[in-house]
């Protein structure tokens, strides 16, 4: 059941370029986090602004710590990377429908750019089976928790656009070569990143007969389905063969098959 | 004792706080958080005939000290809302008032929804309608800018009708005492106002409106000294009861409205930041009637201190 509660900053230090790692003590919402869900965060010191900002939840512990990787990309993430330990910041959480975790005989491949790394660094740790990371992005500094998913373990393949470091190729590209390569072994197909990537994604596992579960972000108000503001059209038994869903409410985990294709 | 009971006329509240409609879903959204029993009233989203889709994505854009919204009323349509679980069925079970914002596309299709609200009134204790979304374009007409149509709309849902009538007023007219007037003539029971403001923001990176809509409704603080100016006009109009909102957001906000005028208030964009903002209104006004010793919410509605040369 998600909470309202007052995040206390323990740490929010620089992890990589304009990403930063925030740790928050919030037991109440640690204790309930399913992997892929998140929490709608109200920046302390925030001016003139009214909305929440809704960020994946990357990782919790049994201490109540609650890790939130983002990158500085406007005005709130700018306020948040100024805000010192032992401020406190006001939480909603866990919010959203959380990806469902693998069987033990089946073997998680993981598609991931940007934050999405960060989005599913906790249904990674809690897999029984370990998997496959695809990680993408335009360039090395973009490719964050590398180490920590090779450390779960994780095979960790790497794409980059500029090919700065790993293959020079779109992380979709190792998707379509994992489907090839471990086409006898079941796999459980997760991916969170930019729309278009996920929607390529998406696209690529039914082509090859296949499902799995995608993590969509969309701009967000309520973040508890109650406005409206954050949908997406997912396929539906009506005349028009879709409806908007909430991707705050019924996501932001959909299946591919359930999402509708443009 | 203080007394925050409302009488609204044909129905009476536990306290003046609402939600606004479209900010508070259908109440199920928040009763995690809360119970829903220590809210006044919840208003939910606007229903109409069939379900409707809304409009495409973005539907909201943060401005300065608000945001623009044409989420385009996205629903279940009427017959869903009475019988779907997560609807009128829960509510029922929820021992508040409930009040059913309502629209359509046709001076035909409000009296059609309302007569089926009528049939199956159990748990709905008012009916709200919004002739005043500026986020709807089909049918093209404007409702709630055109006193005749939107006298038109009130008295066709009168008829359709036994059930309180709220008639919430767009702020897009020069004159709110001849709308306020217009609507009571028709038959409804209470006015509420302010619905939000049509603005516009662009993204200047791609030169595109923030909003796909291009247009979209100002809500929160950033409307409040328009909508408390208006409440004040429409409550100095019309001897019926007057509902305030537009940007409420603390309990200070809440009492300017009654000293405007206003009987009860709606707490909308306002609840997007602090889903428990209704609650703390309610604590906030009770401190202040403490304050004052007053000891009903009569002793100070309308009571702003304006000198009579
Ligand atoms: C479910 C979900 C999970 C997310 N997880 C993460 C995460 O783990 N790490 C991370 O860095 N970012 C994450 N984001 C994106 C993050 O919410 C935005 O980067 C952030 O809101 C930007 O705020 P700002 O004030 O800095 O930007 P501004 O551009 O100034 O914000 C203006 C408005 O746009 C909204 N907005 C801007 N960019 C986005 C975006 N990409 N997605 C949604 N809303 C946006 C803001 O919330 C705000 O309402 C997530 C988004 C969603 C929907
Ligand atoms: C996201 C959103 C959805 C809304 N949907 C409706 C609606 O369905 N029907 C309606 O009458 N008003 C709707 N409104 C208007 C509000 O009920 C209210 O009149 C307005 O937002 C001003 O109050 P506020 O500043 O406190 O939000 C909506 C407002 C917002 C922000
Ligand atoms: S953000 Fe309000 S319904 Fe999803």
């Amino acid at each position: 059941m998600p909470i309202q509660e007052q995040g206390k900053i323990i740490r929010n230090a620089e992890l990589q370029d304009s990403y930063r790692k925030l740790e928050l003590y919030a037991p109440g919402i640690c204790a309930e986090t399913k992997a892929g869900q998140f929490v709608h965060m109200q920046i302390s010191g925030l001016r003139d602004r009214i909305l929440r900002r809704p960020f994946s939840i990357s990782d919790v512990n049994k201490d109540g710590v609650l890790t939130i990787i983002y990158k500085v990309v406007g005005a709130g993430t700018e306020v948040l990377s100024t805000q010192e330990e032992g401020s406190t910041c006001s939480l909603l959480g866990p919010l959203g429908t959380p990806f469902s975790l693998p069987g033990k005989d089946e073997i998680p491949v993981i598609v991931a750019g940007g934050y999405g790394a960060a989005a599913t660094y906790l249904l990674a740790k809690r897999a029984e089976s370990k998997g496959v990371m695809l990680l993408g992005a335009r360039s090395e500094k973009d490719l964050i928790l590398t180490k920590e998913f090779s450390d779960i373990p994780f095979e960790l393949r790497t794409a980059t656009e500029d090919g700065s470091t790993g293959d020079k190729c779109l992380v979709t590209d190792l998707l379509e070569t994992i489907i090839r390569e471990k086409s006898a072994k079941k796999l459980r197909f997760y991916g969170c990143g930019p729309h278009g990537m996920l929607m390529a994604m998406g696209k690529i596992l039914i082509e090859n007969g296949l499902d799995g579960e995608l993590s969509l972000d969309h701009l967000m108000c309520c973040g508890v389905g109650a406005c409206f503001a954050c949908v997406v059209k997912v396929k539906a038994d009506n005349e028009d063969g879709w409806r908007y869903a909430r991707t705050c409410k019924e996501g932001p985990v959909f299946n591919a098959s359930s999402i509708y294709y443009e | 004792m203080i007394d925050i009971s409302v009488d609204l006329g044909k129905f009476k509240l536990k306290n003046p706080v609402m939600t606004a409609s479209g900010t508070f879903g259908y109440g199920k959204e928040y009763a995690d958080f809360f119970p829903l029993e220590k809210l006044g009233a919840i208003v939910v989203k606007g229903i109409c005939e069939k379900p409707s889709h809304g409009n495409p994505t973005p539907r909201i854009a943060e401005v300065t000290s608000g945001m623009l919204n044409a989420i385009g009323l996205q629903g279940p349509g009427v017959e869903k809302f009475l019988h779907d679980e997560d609807y009128m069925p829960f509510l029922k079970k929820v021992n508040t008032a409930v009040i059913v914002n309502i629209w359509g596309k046709t001076v035909e299709e409000y009296e059609r929804v309302a007569k089926r609200l009528d049939e199956e009134k159990e748990g709905i204790t008012a009916l709200e309608i919004n002739i005043s979304c500026p986020n709807i374009k089909e049918g093209g007409i404007a409702f709630g800018t055109d006193l005749k149509l939107a006298s038109r709309v009130v008295s066709g849902v009168r008829k359709a009708t036994t059930l309180p009538l709220i008639t919430k007023l767009s702020p897009n007219v020069s004159s709110i005492p001849d709308f306020a007037k217009a609507v009571r003539d028709a038959g409804t029971d209470v006015i509420s106002l302010i619905n939000t403001i049509p603005g516009m923001a662009i993204d200047i990176e791609t030169r595109k409106p923030k909003i796909a809509n291009i247009r979209g409704g100002l809500s929160g603080p950033a409307i409040k000294p328009i909508a408390l100016r208006m409440v004040y006009e429409a409550a100095g109009a019309v001897d019926i009861p007057v509902i305030g909102m537009g940007g409420i957001t603390t309990a200070e906000d809440a009492i300017e409205f009654f000293l405007a005028g206003a009987s009860a208030i709606a707490v909308g964009t306002a609840i997007f930041a602090d889903p428990f903002a209704p609650l703390n209104i309610i604590d906030g006004i009770k401190k202040y009637m403490k304050r004052k010793s007053y000891s009903c919410l009569m002793d100070f509605i309308g009571k702003v201190n304006i000198d009579k040369k």
